[in-house]
This record gives structure tokens, C-alpha cells and sequence, in this order.
């Protein structure tokens, strides 16, 4: 049930401390409330992020760093990231609609929950929430992922897949880490694909330098506001095309251009995601003249 | 909690419960029921209203993190809400008229950031506003009408 | 003005029925051919568009009344459950709660919507009313419910081999389809599988109520005032005119909002108990589980023709999902109805599930019915080798193929040549290409009904100033009839549109009005409309002859003037309604009966053109082209949206609108519209509309109905596209990434 507590924390200690004591961590909150309301990880209050001046973007030395509150739309529009990171604007253009564009941050984007309709269920709880079931597994999964596993949803965050083919960095209260490192798969004991500790939250994503060329291309189930029924990037330095993708996998996953589908043999329901994810991956290499 | 806000151009003070949503701080406790909410989750776009200019959802929105903000809904009036109702009349870009309210505020948000879009860019921005009786046609052609040129 | 009882017919939906009804003298002169009929025929904004631009248009969800008390209703979770314990105890005593219903409660005369026995994931077991949202959503939380989870059955097929029918199974039968399928020269089998399409109104279902010592006031978000009217009264024993119906602006319904729903019988329950307003709001996701569907149906043609294309025989079956409700919706009609054949089996099996009850959705069994047939028709086609269209001209019935009888009025002809011709039908095959990229074009019949009937009243009354108000007895769910109707009365009197009043949704201002649904609409009251404002011209040119010495037979009123028909007199109308101080002139009209020994039916034939991405298996409908026989068109500006939008839903039916049940759980798990996709404007097409045909020469005015019709031949013509660009065929709708990938062997 929707009763929560809201907070605007004077400093980061503020947020870590209150996160540490459960409360959940908003950024434009179009994934949380929605989540609040349906019961899927509740708690009592929520900390707005926003309030700790984390938003901007800085361009210096080739690279370009994001803070983390920044709203995807200021990621869209920015000229420079227009000019030297197509991929990302692609990525951010790719967003849900225009709204959640204007109010879902970068971090917020990258830490979002899996879209799966089970775990989105109000009625069910699965494993990933901390139950026993996948019912994905057992059920319907025509828009999951590719490979077994505990859990068989596919990451839903378009900018983690174009930040993970640029080789991006994040900063965290904590620690500094390649972006791959902020994801792993939900184990038993922690029903999480984050690797965030409690207390800890995203400040900003940086690339360190700028491609030759990127990319991000999406197919989704309309021509627009449809999550990624797959999305690939592709940046290419030099001769190094590097491809990166969402809708396969738990986690966002760096692919193989020559060799996309790699240990991603598709399940009863998803095999056709296979043929989507060579098509996306030639027209994402295309895209960077591989 | 207290939040104090500009709502088409009127201050108000207002004291709401912070799980409380904008869109029902404004139909409820303000009587603005002109902003609808249809899916209340985010996903339709029916609930939109512009804050601090950025068109946002009013349902996913909690009134007590808009303080000092300002709010533009569809019970206000500029010149350019004014020229898209006329567009949006001459070229029947409603029908029912429930998402109509939302439709005209993510239509200014686009004209005021993109006086001159193109069918490309208006198709891109008012692709969140779902409208289920098909007037789609109408709204294109009524944003088109009514940007600068139009 | 004499009035008499008579005895018609109407066909609603494919169900005909026979209601007595009131009817008055209608002396109002049909136009003569070639006569200036402005502003019927001529583009007309909506007379509501600043209400509905300005957020000053109420609709039911708007509606707050001092002491409004917010309700909620508790769902089971369950497929198919016992509810084994339940705290009502609990609930009252939660702060702010003021009536809390259990399971079998509610009007002492109708079924109570609250059960403890729940069959579906969804259904409704007790119900509160409170203060707030939030303590209405509090006591739903204390009443912790318990159950015990029982067996279910959610699949189709399941419940078929089960034979558990909802309504039983029928068989239709013409001509000897057994014999005539063994001599047939070519003989077909085509299967198709139409998905539950979930309607989705933007408004979502609502009520208001306020239950008063003087009788029961109540908003409902309504396609039909007037039986929503009748539901409560009879539920709770109340005599109709002491139940007041108001729906004044709706949010869309598209089949799903007649009568007043469970949100109507719950809301005026808890304001009977509390005697305070109570409002009831679905939210989305109960919108998507418990407000109905259409039906998802498994369709089985057999057909025999002739070597050279003519139908011999149709053997049709349908299994449809009927989940927890419904009719059995037409859905083999267009095997019986549209083309010539003379032998005919049609066997329909309406299933029951552990889901919603199915509820009509535009053109319901029709649509999907088309969806398959059509496609049926072009497999033939391809066999006999034969072009699409032109089979369907071979196949063509100037005379309804059941009963013989004539229609009212029929271009379907003419609707292929044009539509052939406005899509470039002849050079399709050059469209295909052989890249990544194909293309198709495809082609579909449209059959309905739409001749609409009686009862239908109206009243036109005119004042001091000539500002007209029209007053009828229906409700606009967004289509536009409102403003169809000043455009009609406006003719009559001369006067202009936007200086005209229409006072609609309330039963408490005049006798009943048509339901908005079956096409209906605006063929039931536009001429009764016509006919009161005839009343009133009549009256104010009899005026005037007095005034200004001149026959009325040689007066006219025109833009708002008085004029003789050899131009010596020009004067306000007001130069006569002036005189009238606090009166007004008054008329009424009624709707008359329909033609006997004739089938009134709207036709059509959509051209869709896709493009289709082998490698994403990502379908774009570039085009559709649209011609329509509908009869006299009023307001092309509200015709050509209603095209848009019928096509627009027919897009999302045959490429991305799906209801996903969870076969562990019998639950939807797509109940909202992030899952459940819905087009958005991006997904526009280029339209081409056009509508041929004079008007029905046997209907007052000449006026027949569009809501269903553009819906019906979209899904069956996008179908026959991409299998024109593909050399595949898909049986299974919506076309998804999914299904064309897999179509295409991936």
C-alpha cells in the first residue's frame, strides 16, 4: 500500500544513512513509485537524489561525465554527446516516451528494475522479489531472455548498453568501477543484479574518451515507447568495434560483433530473439562502418 | 508536508501528505481536474503537465518534491496553449477529449523548446500521449498548425 | 402532434429486435435531389472542442460533491478460489471508513457484484467507502482475505475438450454445404486465431453516486444512459424516474460501458448505506482484468469453389473465449453474410474460463470474424489463381445471401473499383521487392449493420436571441454525434452551428435516446432531430408570414435570416424571435421505423499497404486506403476521425494488441499499457478515405452508421499485405517481431 515517507537529504552521508535504514533511493522516480504502489520491494520512505546537486554534463579531455541525476532528456539533447557519442544519444532518445525521458535520470536508468511481467505482478511474487518462483521460466517468456538461469529476465536500461560499448566508468558514494562491475547476477542470498552495497549510490558515469563512431539501434514492439525487446550498441575505436546489448540477458552483456548470439542459446519462448540479435548487431556494426 | 508552487501563473501553499501523486493533489485538493489520469503508472501520458517548462507525468510526480516549482496545466492560458486549442479544434485532434489535456501539454512543451518541428520530431515528442480513440492524425496535423510557420 | 404505438425491428449488433415504440408524425420533407443541404455534408469542428481544450469538459471521474466519499473494491487474486476468511470487522474500524460490503451484499433486488467464490483473478469481493483514497486502500489491506486456491481453466483449447460453454454451442445451416463441398472443383482449409483484445478507454470505468430521500442521482462514464437507468432501478427497486443517469462528457468506451457497470451498482449501494456521494474509479489494471475484452476465437474454414473461383460451400467453425461472460458475438457472420454462396455451416462454441467476462469491442465477432475469413478468401484466391479483389467481385450478392431480401441501399462495387484505384492495386506486385525490406499490399470486404431505429426523441427549442438548444437523450462517447446533431438541426433553421446548444447525457431532460453502439447512433436520432427542428422552422416562417405579409411557403432561413424566395425580404431571424421574450418556440421529433422487407447494412473494402522488416520482423502499415458505403455522410471532419480511429484500433489488433494470460497462475500478466501496447503516433499510417454512395433512399434523411465499419476490413487487409510482401502466412494475430521471425523460420 502507498504510504511512504519523503525526504530531501541536506548531503550524500544523509542519503547513505538513510538507505542503509531501508529507505529506497529515488532519482525521477518513474521506476519507483510504480513500484511503491504495487508492493514490489516496499519501504517506508524514499530519498530524493536530486536534491545533492549530481546533475550535469561536463565534457573535458575527449570524455564526457554524467552525473547521475541528470534527466535522460539532458543526455539527448546535449550537443556535444550529439556529436561525439551518437550512440548514447541514440540510447537516451530510445527511452521510454518524451515524460519519462524528461524525469528518469541517468543513474536511475542504469539501476532500474527488470521490466518482466511476473516481477512487475502485483499479485505474485517471484523469485527475484525474494520468493521461490521464476514464473517466467514455468510461464509465459516470450519477451525474455536468452540463457537459463535463477532468474530469465533481460536488462531493460538502453543507456547501460551504450555506456558499456564506450567502456564507461562509474562513481559511486563508495568507489569508482568500470560500468560492468555495477551489475551481476541475483543469487540466492541476494536477490539483486546490482552490486551496490546498502548506503551506497550512483554520483556519476563517465566516458573516458570518445569513439570513432557509435551507435545504438532498438526493436521494440511499436515504433516508439516500446523497452528494448532487444537493443544493440556498437562503438568502434579504431579498428575495435566493441558491441554491447539488452533484451538477452539478466544483465546488460558485452557481445562478440562476429559472433553476437554466443552462449546465448534462447529458450522455449525466445529463440526468435536470436535472429534479432544478429540483425541488430549488423546494423549496429553498420552503423560504426564495421 | 508544506509546498509552496505556481500554478498558471497563481502561487499557491498547499500542505499534502508526501506519497501524495501532483495529478491528485491537483484534482483533489485543487479542484484542477482539467489534468486526467488514465493509467496511473506512468505509461499513457494522460496525466501531463508542464514543470518548470519539462513536460511530466503528474501520477509518477509527488507534489511534495515540486516545491518552488512551477506548474503550467491545461486550465491556463498563453498564446501559444491558446493557438493549439484553435489548431486542435480546426483539425479535429480529439475525440473523446480525455487525453486532450495532456495531448496540448506535451504539444507546448515541444513548441516552446522547437518553435518549427518537423512531422519527425512532432511524431518523436508526442509519442507518450496515447490517445485510444485514433485521433493522432488531428493532433500531427494540429501541432504542425500550430508551430511558428505552421 | 399525433403520436402512436408501432412495432419495428432493429438490428443491433446481428441481433435483431423487436421493440414497441412511441413514434410521431414526421412530416419533414426529404432533401430533392441536388438541393443545397449546408451544413450537412460540409466539415464541422466539434461544437465541444473549447470544453474538451480547456479541461472545463466533466466527465464522471471529475465528478466531486460536497462529502464525497472515495470507494475500493477488493479483488481476488486467484484464478479460482474460496475465500475461506474475511475481516469486514476490520476494514469498518479503520479511520476514515464509512461502509464496508462483504460477499453477496448489495441491491436487495439485483446480484449482489461481490463474491466469495471468485472465478476469475480479478473478481469482485467486498467493497468500501471512505473518506480518502488512502483509507479506502487501508481497509481493503484489513481485510485480509484468505482463500482456498481451486483448480482452473484459462486456455481455450482446455475448456473446449472440457465442452464447458458459457452459451451454448449453435450450428447454422444453408443449402447442402456437404454435398456441395464434395463436387466443389477446389476445396480450402484455413485456420486463424484472433487474440483477446483489451479495450482500454482512457477513461476508465467510473461512477458517482448520491442516493437522496427524492431518488438516486448517478454519474456513469455510459454508452447508454437510459439502460444503465433501468439496471439500478430494477436492482434496487427504485422506479426508473426516480433514478436520474447523467453522463456528460465519457472518455471513450468502444463497447465496454453500456448500462452502469458494477462501479454503478457498488457506488449507489455505498451512498445508500452511508447516504453520502461515493465515487468508484477503476484503476488500469482492473480496467484491463475485470472490464472485458473481445473475444479471442479460433476460426476453422472449409471452403469449396468452383475452378474459376465461385463459392460453392463454407464450412466455418469458431471456438470463442468467452472467459466469465458475453453473447456469442457474430463472429462467423461474414462466412454467411457477405458474399454469394448458397450452401452455408457455420458452428460456433463459446467457451468459459476463469478470466473476465468478455464485453463488445467495435464490430465484436465481426472484426475478428473478418480477420479471418478475408484471408480465408484470399488463400482461394491464390489457388484458383485469381486476383484478390476481382474473387470478390465473382463473388459479389446484390441481395442478402440468407434471406433474399434487398438492401436498403448497397455500393460495395463500388467501394473495390475506387478503393483499387486510390491505392494503386493494379501495379501491387511491383511493390514487393526482394531485400530485407518487403512489401505487400492486401485488400478486405467490410459487412455491418448501422440502419440504427427506434425509439429515439428529440426536442429543438429556439429563444429571444435564435441561439438554438438542442436537447436528446443520449450520451456522446467521444464519436461526435453532439455536434452531428446541431449540424442536422442547423440546416432546418438557418442557423449556424457554433451558435447552437446540445443537452445531452441526463435522463432527467427527455424521453430516451439511442444507446452509442452497433452504428446505431446517429442513423436513430438524426432524423428525429431533423424532424423537431423541421417543427421549429415551420413555426418561425409562420410567424414571419404573418409579420411581413408574405406565404411561408415562399419564406426561407438561411445564415441566420429570414429571406424570401425572390429576395425582397432579408432579415434577422431574431426580427421574430425577438417578440418572444421569456417563451421559446419548441419542437419535437421522433424516429420512425425502419424500411420493411429490406436489410439495412453498411459496407466497405480496405487496401492496406505494409512494409515489413525480415530481419526485426518489425511490420509498418505505410498505408490504408478506406472506402466506405455509409449513406449520407453529416460532418465529414467527425466521419473521417471515426475512420482513423476504427483503423488505428485495427492496426493495434493485428500488430501488437494481446492479452497474456499466465498459464502456472491463470492471472493476465500484461494488464497494463507498458505489456499490453496500444498504437501510439509514431505507428500512424497514411489514410485514404473516401466515402461512396448517395443517400440510403429508404432511411429518413439517408443516414447510416461508421463506428464499427472502419474497424471490420483493417486487421483481414494488413493480413493479406504481409502475406502479399512475404509468401508466408501468419495465423496467429497480433503479427509481433515474435510471430514473423518464427514465420520466417527463426
Amino acid at each position: 500500500m502507498r504510504t511512504f515517507g519523503y525526504v530531501r537529504p541536506a548531503d550524500a552521508g544523509e542519503a547513505s544513512a538513510r538507505l542503509r535504514d531501508g529507505a529506497r533511493a529515488m532519482g525521477g522516480g518513474t521506476d519507483l513509485i510504480p513500484q511503491l504502489d504495487r508492493g514490489i520491494l516496499p519501504s517506508d520512505e524514499v530519498v530524493d537524489l536530486r536534491t545533492l546537486g549530481l546533475s550535469g554534463i561536463e565534457h573535458s579531455n575527449g570524455g564526457v561525465r554524467i552525473g547521475a541525476t541528470t534527466p535522460v532528456a539532458e543526455v539527448e539533447r546535449d550537443p556535444g554527446i550529439g556529436e561525439r557519442f551518437a550512440g548514447l544519444r541514440q540510447a537516451a532518445a530510445a527511452v521510454g516516451s518524451p515524460q519519462l525521458r524528461e524525469m528518469g535520470t541517468v543513474g536511475g536508468n542504469l539501476c532500474q528494475q527488470v521490466r518482466c511481467w511476473y516481477f512487475r505482478h502485483p499479485d505474485l511474487q517471484c523469485w527475484l522479489r525474494g520468493g521461490e518462483t521464476c514464473y517466467a521460466q514455468i510461464g509465459d517468456h516470450r519477451k525474455h531472455g536468452l540463457e537459463p538461469g535463477d532468474c530469465i529476465s533481460v536488462a531493460p536500461s538502453d543507456l547501460s548498453a551504450a555506456l558499456l560499448a564506450l567502456d564507461a566508468r562509474v562513481e559511486t558514494t563508495a568507489r569508482q568501477m568500470p560500468l560492468a562491475d555495477l551489475y551481476r547476477k541475483a543469487t540466492d542470498d541476494r536477490r539483486s543484479t546490482l552490486t551496490l552495497e546498502p548506503g551506497e549510490f550512483l554520483t556519476a558515469v563517465e566516458v573516458p574518451r570518445a569513439p570513432d563512431a557509435s551507435a545504438y539501434v532498438i526493436a521494440g514492439e511499436r515504433a516508439a515507447w516500446s523497452f528494448a525487446l532487444v537493443g544493440v550498441a556498437a562503438a568502434r575505436f579504431g579498428d575495435d568495434v566493441r558491441m554491447a546489448a539488452v533484451g538477452v540477458s539478466n544483465l546488460p552483456r558485452q557481445i562478440d560483433p562476429a559472433d553476437p548470439t554466443r552462449d546465448l542459446p534462447g529458450l522455449d519462448m525466445t529463440r526468435w530473439k536470436r535472429r534479432l540479435l544478429e540483425t541488430l548487431a549488423s546494423d549496429a556494426g553498420a552503423a560504426v562502418g564495421r | 508536508m508544506q509546498v509552496r508552487l505556481t500554478i498558471n501563473g497563481q502561487p499557491h501553499e498547499l500542505d499534502v501528505a508526501p506519497h501524495r501523486a501532483l495529478a491528485d493533489v491537483l484534482r483533489d485538493d485543487l479542484a484542477l481536474t482539467g489534468t486526467k489520469v488514465a493509467c496511473g503508472e506512468g505509461t499513457c501520458g494522460t496525466c501531463t503537465v508542464l514543470l518548470d517548462g519539462r513536460p511530466v507525468l503528474s501520477c509518477l510526480t509527488l507534489a511534495g518534491a515540486c516545491d518552488g516549482s512551477e506548474l503550467q496545466t491545461v486550465e491556463g492560458s498563453t498564446p501559444l496553449l491558446e493557438r493549439l486549442r484553435a489548431a486542435f479544434t480546426a483539425h479535429d485532434g480529439f475525440q473523446c477529449g480525455f487525453c486532450t489535456p495532456g495531448q496540448l501539454m506535451s504539444a507546448a512543451a515541444l513548441l516552446e523548446r522547437t518553435p518549427s518541428p518537423s512531422r519527425e520530431e512532432i511524431r518523436v515528442a508526442m509519442a507518450g500521449n496515447l490517445c485510444r480513440c485514433g485521433a493522432y492524425e488531428g493532433i500531427e496535423q494540429a501541432v504542425a498548425a500550430a508551430a511558428e510557420g505552421g | 402532434m399525433t403520436a402512436k404505438l408501432v412495432k419495428t425491428e432493429a438490428v443491433v449488433e446481428g441481433r435483431t429486435e423487436v421493440r414497441w415504440t412511441l413514434v410521431e408524425e414526421d412530416d419533414t420533407p426529404e432533401f430533392e435531389d441536388g438541393a443545397a443541404t449546408r451544413p450537412i455534408g460540409e466539415p464541422t469542428p466539434r461544437i465541444t472542442a473549447r470544453a474538451r481544450t480547456t479541461g472545463s469538459a466533466r466527465f464522471t471521474v471529475d465528478i466531486a460533491l460536497p462529502g464525497l466519499l472515495e470507494a475500493a473494491v477488493l479483488r481476488s487474486p486467484h484464478a479460482n478460489a474460496r475465500v475461506t476468511s474475511l475481516d469486514l470487522d476490520a476494514a469498518r474500524a479503520v479511520p476514515g471508513v464509512r461502509a464496508v460490503i462483504g460477499p453477496g451484499e448489495g441491491p436487495e433486488n439485483g446480484d449482489s457484484p461481490l463474491s466469495d467464490t471468485p472465478g476469475f483473478a480479478g473478481a469482485a469481493i467486498a467493497a468500501v467507502a471512505a473518506d480518502s483514497a488512502d483509507a479506502a486502500e487501508a481497509a481493503l489491506a484489513a481485510l485480509a482475505p484468505e482463500y482456498e486456491v481451486l483448480g482452473f481453466v484459462t486456455g481455450i483449447d482446455e475448456a473446449f475438450e472440457k465442452h464447458d460453454f458459457l452459451v451454448d454451442p449453435t450450428e447454422h445451416e444453408r443449402g447442402d454445404p456437404d454435398a456441395a463441398l464434395a463436387a466443389a472443383d477446389i476445396t480450402l482449409e484455413a485456420s486463424y486465431i484472433a487474440p483477446a483484445q483489451l479495450h482500454n478507454s482512457l477513461e476508465p470505468h467510473a461512477a458517482v453516486a448520491d442516493w437522496r430521500d427524492e431518488g438516486l442521482v448517478i454519474w456513469s462514464s455510459t454508452q447508454a444512459i437510459y439502460d444503465a437507468r433501468a439496471t439500478v432501478a430494477e436492482a434496487f427497486g427504485l422506479d426508473p424516474e426516480r433514478v436520474r443517469v447523467i453522463c456528460e462528457f465519457m472518455g471513450g468506451g468502444f463497447g465496454s460501458k453500456f448500462g452502469v457497470g458494477p462501479q454503478g451498482i457498488l457506488a449507489a449501494e455505498l451512498s445508500r448505506r452511508t447516504r453520502r456521494p461515493v465515487r468508484l474509479v477503476n484503476s488500469r489494471r482492473e480496467e484491463n482484468i475485470t472490464a472485458g475484452f473481445r473475444t479471442p476465437a479460433k476460426m476453422d474454414y472449409t471452403i469449396g469453389a468452383s475452378a474459376d473461383g465461385r463459392l460453392q460451400a463454407v464450412e466455418a467453425s469458431a471456438v470463442m473465449g468467452m472467459g466469465s461472460g458475453g453473447w456469442a458475438f457474430p463472429v462467423l457472420e461474414p462466412v454467411k453474410s457477405i458474399y454469394a454462396c448458397p450452401n452455408v455451416r457455420l458452428m460456433v462454441a463459446p467457451v468459459r474460463q476463469n478470466l473476465g467476462p468478455s464485453v463488445a469491442f467495435r464490430a465484436p465477432g465481426v472484426m475478428e470474424g473478418t480477420f479471418g475469413f478475408e484471408q480465408a478468401l484470399d488463400e482461394l484466391a491464390e489457388k484458383v489463381g485469381i486476383d484478390p479483389l476481382d474473387l470478390r467481385r465473382l463473388n459479389h450478392s446484390e441481395a442478402d445471401p440468407e434471406s433474399g431480401k434487398p438492401y436498403s441501399s448497397k455500393h460495395l462495387l463500388e467501394c473495390y473499383d475506387r478503393a483499387a484505384e486510390l491505392a494503386g492495386w493494379a501495379e501491387r506486385d511491383a511493390l514487393r521487392g526482394d531485400g530485407r525490406i518487403r512489401r505487400g499490399m492486401g485488400a478486405a470486404s467490410q459487412y455491418w449493420w448501422g440502419g440504427g431505429g427506434p425509439p429515439a426523441y428529440a426536442e429543438v427549442r429556439v429563444g429571444k436571441a435564435a441561439r438554438p438548444a438542442i436537447t436528446v437523450g443520449l450520451q456522446d462517447l467521444g464519436t461526435g454525434t453532439m455536434t452531428a446533431c446541431a449540424v442536422i438541426a442547423s440546416e432546418r433553421l438557418g442557423i449556424p452551428v457554433d451558435a447552437i446548444t446540445v443537452y445531452a447525457g441526463d435522463t432527467s431532460r427527455i424521453g430516451h435516446g439511442p444507446f452509442s453502439g452497433g452504428s446505431m447512433t446517429l442513423a436513430s436520432i438524426a432524423p428525429a432531430v431533423r424532424s423537431a427542428a423541421h417543427h421549429v422552422r415551420t413555426e418561425i416562417l409562420g410567424l414571419a408570414a404573418e409579420m411581413f405579409e408574405i406565404a411561408a411557403s415562399d419564406l426561407t432561413l438561411e445564415d441566420g435570416e429570414i429571406r424570401s424566395v425572390d429576395g425582397t425580404l432579408r432579415q434577422p431571424i431574431t426580427e421574430v424571435t425577438g417578440k418572444l421574450g421569456n417563451a421559446w418556440i419548441s419542437g419535437s421529433g421522433s424516429r420512425g421505423p425502419n424500411p420493411e422487407g429490406m436489410n439495412v447494412n453498411t459496407f466497405g473494402c480496405q487496401i492496406a499497404q505494409v512494409a515489413v522488416d525480415t530481419g526485426t520482423g518489425r511490420i509498418t502499415v505505410e498505408r490504408i486506403v478506406a472506402v466506405h458505403d455509409i449513406g449520407r455522410v453529416v460532418n465529414p471532419m467527425g466521419a473521417r476521425s471515426q475512420v482513423m480511429g476504427g483503423i488505428l484500433q485495427g492496426i493495434g489488433f493485428t500488430l501488437m494488441e494481446e492479452r497474456v494470460v499466465d498459464p502456472t497462475t491463470g492471472t493476465v500478466v500484461n494488464a497494463g499499457l507498458e505489456d499490453y501496447k496500444v498504437p501510439t503516433i509514431a505507428d500512424l499510417p497514411e489514410v485514404v478515405c473516401e466515402f461512396v454512395g448517395d443517400p440510403d433512399p429508404h432511411l429518413k434523411l439517408g443516414v447510416k452508421g461508421l463506428g464499427e465499419p472502419p474497424v471490420i476490413p483493417t486487421p483481414g487487409a494488413i493480413g493479406n499485405a504481409v502475406a502479399h510482401a512475404l509468401g508466408v502466412r501468419l495465423r496467429e494475430a497480433p503479427y509481433t517481431p515474435r510471430r514473423v521471425l518464427e514465420a520466417l523460420g527463426a
